[in-house]
Formats: structure tokens, C-alpha cells, sequence
């Protein structure tokens, strides 16, 4: 019976068109697009009826007013100004928070200062204190890379010393009894054991580094997507709200996935682990 | 050896005292708990003995040293590395020029039957492979003394066969000192001059046999009847242990009970 029922199927595979196989392949990715397919003509027709102007804008509205904003060149002057202001607080973010985290990881004594801090403003919702930075820091820039850096810091710092510290004994061990010194068992076994983690840390943190561009922006600046979107809201300008919102999330899906590739061109080995 | 676990001071190993000679292959059996994996990582250096000393060619071993090479239980292999990149460490450790460096490993990859899978991370290997791996690791650094912890415990039973005769084959080539701890009684005597039975906690030095069965031995050797009268032998004294050791963690349950009561 073996023998008869597998040239069959072979002839079924056969037979399969290119055209289905090429569906069968990309299905998942086909549903994704089908999706946001759906919402977005849904949205298109909830707009049209203009039952709710002060929240939905049609989509074909809302593509209007980026083309036009994008002509002024006002839009890349918001682009670069929030762009600015999160990458410069970000990368500060990650240098302190990697250094602090190998810190508290090396050193108990560090660790017992330090502590109590971090678990104290991790838990507080920190976005509180942006006011407090226009104060010192100005309407501008330096402000919003401040709220950026509180924001981004602590799962960096975290992730950091639990990734150190959480590197099994054996690697340490294996690296012992090849007479590695201190500093080559920190280099060459807890640093890249903790490199995942440290990577996660990073990804986190830039989640809620766009959230500190924005909150910033709308407590006060005179530039940035986040001005852009509390500006229009304000000013009914529903359109332009939502071009800013829009840029927002291509930011954040365009940030995670650079650090995805990141993470799989320094961390190959994870990917096994991860499943 | 004392040892402090969860504030509980226990004896580990006591009075233990063994002589081997420089190219001898030295198996330590005995049960599970009887501290052989302690002996070895007191040779090694990794851990400080409470009392007693250690000597290599005379000299006093205080920690671990290029001339003791330790082949880990499970999976030691750093994850983050490549097969050749884990069995340079030793080298890179010590500061070795690169090139020199890369062709020793080289060498070690055909030597333990790798070539092809250099470029490998540890995780993309089966277990045989990753054993294969953590002894080439080991020996990259020419080490006088191959200090094996149950290296092959956790293969299945073929790959384990096929892992002994491969152990002997690099070993009859290079002639290495080797401790080899084990559970598997047949291991043990298949691959030793000389095996060395524990007896359980405080892990004493019960009996060392010598195994007269020639070299070189080939797999068909386990069905001999002088091998079978050893494993039988160093079989009935490990179960005297377990037997006794049964026992006394009964008696140690009835003392402690007392106190228990008082709380």
C-alpha cells in the first residue's frame, strides 16, 4: 500500500500550481497586508461619514496632508528635530545604563548603593518628572534628551547586571581552569553571555525612549513630531495629528528591527536558545 | 575535604592519598555523592583542599595551570563561540600569536574528527560532537594531566562506545596522564590502567585495581571474562557503598530528628 500511496502524493506536489505555491509560502504574510488592508478602508469610510471629525481624519485625508507637510520640508525639519533629541538621549542611555549595569554586576557593594534606586525611580512613573526637566534643561533639544535618558535607562541598566550576573557557573568555571585572569573571564565569558540580555535592555528602552521624545514634546518644545501632534490636536488639525502619530510607529517598528538584525549579526547562538 | 552547604558542614573526601605515574590512565568510580568530580577539581586547582596537598612533578598545585587540562561533565563549550573559537580559548587565554594558535587547533579538529564543522556554533553539533569538541578544547593547551569529569555521561549508549575508543586512540598518540571520573563501571575499566574505587561520603580511597587486560583494546575486549570478572568486582564494592551509605543517612535522620522536634 506504501508503495502505491507515495508516488501519489509526489504527483499531488507536482501538480501544484506555481501560483498556490507561491500563497501557501507567504501566507502569513499575506494576512498581515489583508489586515491593515481592512482597517484602513474601514477607517477610510468611518472618516468619510464625518460623524467623528475631533477623532478620525480618512486615511486619504491624512496621506493629503503628510504629501504637503513633506513638500514644506516642515515635516523633516520635525523628523530631524525628534530624531535628534532621541538618538542623542538614547545613546547616552545605553553607554551609563551598559557601565552601570556591569557595575552593580562586579561589585556587591555597588550593588547594595545603587540598588534601592533603581528598584525606586524603575517603579515611579518617571514621565512625571518631565516638567521638572524643561525647567532646568530648557524648552529646546537638551530637555527631551534628558526625559529620553530617564526613560530609557533603567531596563538597560537592569537587563545589563541580571544578564551579568545570571552567566552559568560552568562557562566560568571552563574559563577558571584555563587559567583565565579577572579580566579576561569578564571580557571573553560574562560580557558576551550577557549580551542577549543587554541587547533586550536596548529594545526595551527604545519603546519608552519615543515615548520620552513625545511626552517631552508635548509639555514643551517649539519642534518634533510630538510638537507636531499635540500643535494639531490642539488646533483641530486632526490630519496632521495623525501623520505624526503614523511616523511615530514606522520609527518604532524601523528601530526594533535594526536592532533585531543587531542582536542576530552579534548573538547568532541565540536563536537557538530562544526557541 | 570539608565542605559547607546550606550552612551544613559535611566531609567531602578524607585520607585520600593516590600516586599515579606521568602516562598512566587512571579511572575514579564509586557512588553518585562520593566527591571523585571534587577530587578532580582539587587537582585541577579550581577548588583549595581544607587539608592536603596536591603534586604535580613536585609542585604544589594552588590553582589551575597549563600543565592540567579539564574536560567538563555537560556542556561547557561557551554557546557564543564557534567549535574552532572554544578550542582556541586556551590559547588565546594565554596570549599565543593567532596564526600559531589556529593551526594547533586545526590540527585538534582532525584529531578528535571535526574537519567541517569548524565554523559551527556548539548548539548546531549533537552531543558526541560537542564531547569531541570539549576534549579538543582541553587539549589545545598540551596539557600534562586530561582531567575528565564523566564526559561522556550524557550520550546515549552507541555514541558513548564510539566516544571510549576514540578517547583511547588520541590517547595511545599523545600519551597524556589521564583521570577519568565515571559512573559507567564497564568505562571505566575498558579505558584504565587503573581504577580507582571510592567509597561514599567522606569519599575514601576503597580499592585500586589494575586492569591487565592488553592494549590495544578493542570494543570486542568488554566481552572477555577478565573484564567481565572486574566490572562484576568493582560492581559488587560500589554496591557495599550505596548500601552502607543507605544506612547511614537513615541513622543521620534519627539523630536529627530530635533537634528538629525542639524547634
Amino acid at each position: 500500500m506504501a508503495n502505491v500511496a507515495i508516488p501519489l502524493e509526489l504527483q499531488l506536489l507536482q501538480r501544484e500550481s506555481l501560483a498556490s505555491r507561491w500563497l501557501r509560502t507567504h501566507a502569513s504574510t499575506l494576512r498581515g497586508l489583508l489586515s491593515l488592508v481592512v482597517v484602513a478602508v474601514i477607517w477610510e469610510i468611518a472618516g468619510r461619514t464625518g460623524r467623528w471629525p475631533l477623532i478620525l481624519a480618512p486615511i486619504s485625508d491624512i496621506w493629503l496632508r503628510f504629501v504637503q507637510l513633506a513638500a514644506s520640508g516642515e515635516l523633516l525639519r520635525h523628523i530631524l528635530v525628534s530624531l535628534n533629541e532621541f538618538v542623542v538621549g538614547f545613546a547616552i542611555a545605553a553607554v551609563f545604563g551598559i557601565a552601570l549595569g556591569i557595575l552593580i554586576a562586579s561589585s556587591q557593594a555597588a550593588k547594595d548603593f545603587i540598588d534601592p534606586w533603581v528598584s525606586a525611580v524603575y517603579a515611579t512613573p518617571t514621565v512625571a518628572l518631565a516638567p521638572l526637566f524643561i525647567f532646568v534643561f530648557g524648552i529646546d533639544a537638551p530637555s527631551k534628551m534628558a526625559v529620553v535618558f530617564l526613560l530609557a535607562v533603567f531596563p538597560i541598566v537592569i537587563n545589563t547586571a541580571t544578564g551579568m550576573s545570571s552567566t552559568d557557573q560552568v562557562y566560568i568555571e571552563a574559563a577558571r581552569s584555563f587559567c583565565a585572569s579577572k579580566r579576561q573571564i569578564f571580557t571573553k565569558v560574562l560580557i558576551p553571555s550577557a549580551l542577549p540580555f543587554i541587547v533586550a535592555g536596548l529594545r526595551l528602552g527604545i519603546g519608552r525612549g519615543l515615548v520620552g521624545v513625545v511626552v517631552g514634546e508635548f509639555i514643551g518644545a517649539r519642534a518634533g513630531l510630538g510638537y507636531l501632534i499635540f500643535k494639531s490636536s490642539q488646533g483641530f488639525q486632526i490630519d496632521a495629528m495623525w501623520v505624526g502619530v503614523f511616523l511615530l510607529a514606522g520609527t518604532g517598528v524601523i528601530a526594533v528591527s535594526i536592532l533585531q538584525r543587531v542582536e542576530r549579526r552579534m548573538a547568532p547562538w541565540r536563536q537557538f536558545e530562544l526557541k | 575535604m570539608i565542605y559547607s552547604q546550606r550552612g551544613q558542614r559535611f566531609v567531602a573526601l578524607r585520607d585520600v592519598s593516590l600516586d599515579i605515574q606521568s602516562g598512566e590512565f587512571i579511572s575514579l568510580v564509586g557512588a553518585s555523592g562520593c566527591g571523585k568530580t571534587t577530587l578532580l577539581r582539587i587537582v585541577d586547582g579550581l577548588v583549595t583542599p581544607t587539608a592536603g596537598t596536591v603534586r604535580v612533578d613536585g609542585h604544589v598545585v594552588t590553582r589551575p595551570g597549563p600543565d592540567r587540562g579539564f574536560v567538563f561533565q555537560q556542556d561547557a563549550l561557551f554557546p557564543w563561540r564557534t567549535v574552532i573559537d572554544n578550542i582556541i580559548f586556551g590559547l588565546e587565554v594565554q596570549g599565543r600569536a593567532k596564526r600559531e594558535s589556529r593551526q594547533r587547533a586545526d590540527a585538534l579538529v582532525r584529531l578528535v574528527g571535526l574537519g567541517g564543522f569548524e565554523h559551527h556554533y556548539p548548539h548546531e553539533l549533537s552531543g558526541g560532537m560537542r564531547q569531541r569538541a570539549n576534549l579538543a578544547r582541553a587539549l589545545t593547551i598540551d596539557p600534562d594531566i586530561l582531567l575528565m569529569d564523566e564526559p561522556f555521561a550524557a550520550l546515549d549508549a552507541q555514541t558513548r562506545e564510539i566516544m571510549q575508543s576514540e578517547l583511547l586512540r588520541i590517547w595511545r598518540s599523545n600519551r597524556k596522564t589521564v583521570m577519568f571520573v565515571t559512573h559507567q563501571i564497564d568505562e571505566a575499566v575498558y579505558l584504565a590502567d587503573r581504577v580507582v574505587v571510592m567509597t561514599s561520603r567522606p569519599g575514601q580511597i576503597k580499592a585500586v585495581l589494575d586492569v591487565d587486560i592488553p592494549r590495544p583494546r578493542d570494543l570486542s575486549v568488554k566481552r572477555t571474562p577478565r573484564f567481565l570478572d572486574l566490572v562484576d568486582a568493582i560492581w559488587k564494592m560500589i554496591e557495599e557503598e550505596v548500601k552502607a551509605a543507605l544506612r547511614v543517612t537513615d541513622d543521620d535522620r534519627q539523630i536529627t530528628s530530635r533537634p528538629i522536634a525542639t524547634y
